[in-house]
């Protein structure tokens, strides 16, 4: 990830290499969610696996883990929730192409990542929930805000987003980050390495 | 017929600076047993990768040389052309299933599916498969809850369903039981008399001697010997190049036990004739 | 232990015959019709139809896990909404310092009343649907045999990966990890505990895509099915149905609109 990568980001082909990582980052998603819940923390921490394919296997890996991080979860236990694969998808290439122009790198780049990530999120996430909660998010903290705000109305429902969201996809970010550069190069290769000919 | 050329072989992973695959050749048969012995890290799984083309079409790197099988250059040609001709079973029975079938009869047919195979040539060749290997009361089982001999024949029938002429097993029964282990190696049995080119990479050596019509001995990316296993085996610097012989062998080397042509025994059975053989020399005499 | 965390469950039932396609269909119509139209009842009634569609099939117990998850939200929306919804008002009752506000109150159950449609209908479908018919329909469709089976391993992997959750937990508790206590112990917690999942499940990948391409999955062929779903009879007559309910919809809506329709039906 050090360096900015070669070519299109779009034009990437999925090999099979890239298509079983969607399965691995989708268990991350949901353990990364199944942990944070355990330990209480007041973040949602439900979309490392989908950051970590993008900076892998590139932005289109990244938004099809995510959409489907969100399909599955709407098919076995909340089905609202499906609607929202367009959030997880948005960060999911966001974060790839960051990382296709060598940006999630350092401690700024990361951070920036991080921002711009959950803004996406506010971005998509918003207008989702007004259609189908009335703006409200169902995490205490945003709507709490939300609430004290008058529960209406566009502005009010991103900041009870943007609560939750910026601090969680900032985090998300440094995590990812800082597992992606102990990932063993041989794995990393699978999907950026080049061939030579010996003869 | 599958006629496997190998021809200075030379391979470097990605990002790695010494050649994992150094200068092989040789050449491989239609129906021949060859088991592939070396220490960890002498180039063994990658060898056997080579054959599929897998190196260098999976793992991108630095390659060189050739692998031809019946004439295509494995490296110009693709992993799905070349498993009809060449399967491949590895060590974890765990990581071969595909995940998305609930019964053992349907994960079976993965690869059939996706080559098109008609629903009734498909049944016929799972069936013929299961009996083969002994596993057609698993049938309706779920796949993630077999035993690991079962999973690694349920792998292995994945395999032959697709009708390869030869088979290669990389260490497929390295995380077994004794149990498991002895299933997959009956298998292999059956495997073997059907006349399939087998190549066999395994640290149970005594398998190995009983198994192969040839044995190939790599070390650190070369192939230091590829004969029978009574040569190999007989050889002095076994030790250097981190592999041991059969136990008859070692006991026939220390009690100096050599056939007509100065060779030691690598099975009970061979040690035996030899043994009777002296015998009755001797109350000839 | 669980091997699929899919919610299907097969009962012979009238839906389990049908095709996912009409299913599916249905969930459309059912989230669509309402929205359209207005009003409560069309929503109660959709509701209606999908608890008899799924009491039909024997899976509405099923049903409950999935309303308990959006429940909370559902039951945190309506109290925000009653008491603290902006703008003008009218007094239902008042809790201490809080004024439950009629409008409000009458917004939420707007909502709690769509979702839970939704909600139902969606069961309808999920409850009643094998995924590997799920990836059948869509391959057959045109969707990528590739992408099709990532949907349907998904169902079988994540318990994989989540049962392994448990054991690392205790292993990291031994080595005495701390699990509870203030908010900087317990992120400090997290990181050794997810990276060994992700670690294993990476270096998993490597050898499952070799499993699969040595299986034909890059294969170019025109993929075929082990087993074929046939539908009921009452396939095509159902869509069909579904259609022409949908279309007088939008007819009833349109006319509604443009005030031609008569005042009785309005």
């Amino acid at each position: 990830m050090a360096e900015r990568r070669t070519g299109s980001p779009w034009t990437t082909k999925m090999s099979t290499a890239s298509l079983v990582l969607i399965p691995a980052a989708i268990g991350i998603n949901y353990v990364g969610k199944l942990f944070a819940s355990m330990l209480k923390l007041p973040l949602w921490l439900d979309s490392i696996g989908t950051c970590l394919s993008a900076c892998l296997a590139g932005p289109l890996v990244g938004a099809l883990s995510g959409f489907l991080t969100n399909l599955i979860y709407g098919l076995t236990m909340d089905p609202i929730s499906t609607v929202y694969g367009l959030t997880q998808a948005g960060i999911g290439i966001v974060v790839g192409l960051m990382a296709w122009y060598g940006r999630v790198n350092k401690a700024p780049g990361i951070l920036l990542t991080g921002l711009l990530a959950g803004l996406t999120a506010i971005c998509i996430s918003t207008p989702l929930n007004m259609i189908f909660w009335g703006g409200s998010t169902g995490n205490v903290w945003g709507d709490a805000v939300f609430a004290a705000m008058g529960s209406q109305g566009f502005l009010a429902s991103a900041v009870d987003e943007l609560i939750v969201d910026l601090p969680d996809k900032i985090v998300v970010l440094f995590i990812t980050a800082g597992i992606y550069k102990v990932l063993p190069r041989s794995l990393v290769s699978l999907y950026q390495a080049k061939d030579e000919s010996l003869d | 017929m599958a006629e496997i050329v190998i021809n200075n072989l030379r391979y470097r992973y990605p990002e790695t600076t010494r050649l994992a695959l150094n200068g092989i050749t040789c050449q491989i048969h239609q129906g021949e047993f060859i088991g592939v012995i070396g220490r960890n890290g002498a180039g063994k799984s990658t060898f056997s990768q080579a054959l599929l083309g897998l190196v260098p079409n999976f793992y991108h790197g630095a390659y060189g040389g050739s692998v031809t099988i019946d004439g295509v250059n494995v490296k110009e040609s693709s992993v799905d052309e070349l498993c009809q001709k060449v399967g491949l079973v590895f060590q974890n029975p765990f990581n071969q299933i595909t995940g998305s079938k609930l019964t053992v009869y349907e994960e079976i047919a993965f690869g059939l599916e996706n080559f098109g195979v008609p629903s009734d040539e498909m049944h016929r060749r799972i069936d013929n498969a299961m009996e083969l290997l002994d596993i057609s009361e698993l049938k309706n089982r779920v796949p993630y809850d077999l035993s690991g001999g079962q999973m690694q024949r349920m792998a292995l029938a994945g395999i032959i369903v697709m009708e390869p002429e030869v088979i290669v097993m990389d260490e497929p029964t390295s995380q077994l039981d004794p149990q498991g282990s002895e299933e997959v190696f009956r298998a292999v049995r059956a495997l073997k008399n059907q006349g399939k080119t087998i190549i066999m990479i395994e640290h149970k050596i005594e398998k190995i001697a009983a198994y192969s019509d040839c044995v190939m001995l790599l070390d650190d990316g070369k192939l230091v010997a590829m004969d029978t296993p009574k040569v190999i085996f007989s050889r002095d610097d076994l030790a250097k190049h981190g592999v041991c012989a059969p136990t008859y062998t070692q006991i026939c080397r220390e009690l100096n036990i050599r056939d007509r042509d100065g060779l030691f025994p690598v099975t009970l059975e061979e040690t035996r004739a030899l043994l009777d053989a002296d015998m009755k020399e001797r109350v000839s005499r | 232990m669980k091997k699929s965390i899919s919610l299907y469950e097969e009962k012979h039932s009238f839906l389990n015959g049908l095709s996912p396609e009409t299913k599916l269909l249905y969930v459309v119509v059912a989230i669509a019709i309402p929205v359209m139209i207005g009003g409560r009842i069309p929503f109660i009634a959709f509701m209606a139809i999908s608890i008899g569609l799924l009491i039909d099939s024997k899976v509405l117990y099923k049903a409950k896990t999935i309303i308990e998850v959006s429940g909370f939200i559902l039951i945190t929306v309506v109290i925000i909404q009653t008491f603290f919804r902006g703008g003008n008002y009218t007094e239902l009752f008042r809790l201490g310092p809080l004024v439950a506000r009629k409008e409000g109150f009458e917004y939420s159950m707007g909502i709690l009343l769509n979702v839970l449609n939704i909600i139902f209908c969606f069961c309808v479908f999920v409850l009643t649907t094998k995924p590997s018919d799920m990836m059948q329909e869509m391959v057959k469709h045109g969707a990528s045999p590739r992408l099709g089976y990532v949907f349907v391993s998904l169902f079988q992997i994540i318990p994989q990966m989540t049962e392994h959750t448990s054991t690392i937990t205790d292993a990291q508790r031994s080595r005495g990890m701390e699990t509870e206590g203030s908010l900087g112990t317990r992120i400090k917690a997290f990181l050794p505990l997810i990276s060994p999942v992700i670690m294993s499940s990476f270096m998993d990948t490597k050898e499952r895509s070799i499993a699969l391409e040595v299986r034909g999955f890059s294969s170019k062929a025109k993929k075929t099915f082990l087993e074929d779903f046939i539908p009921s009879k009452y396939d095509s007559k159902i869509r069909m149905i579904l259609v022409i309910i949908f279309i007088s919809s939008v007819v009833f809506v349109i006319l509604k609109a443009t005030g031609v329709l008569p005042v009785w039906l309005r």
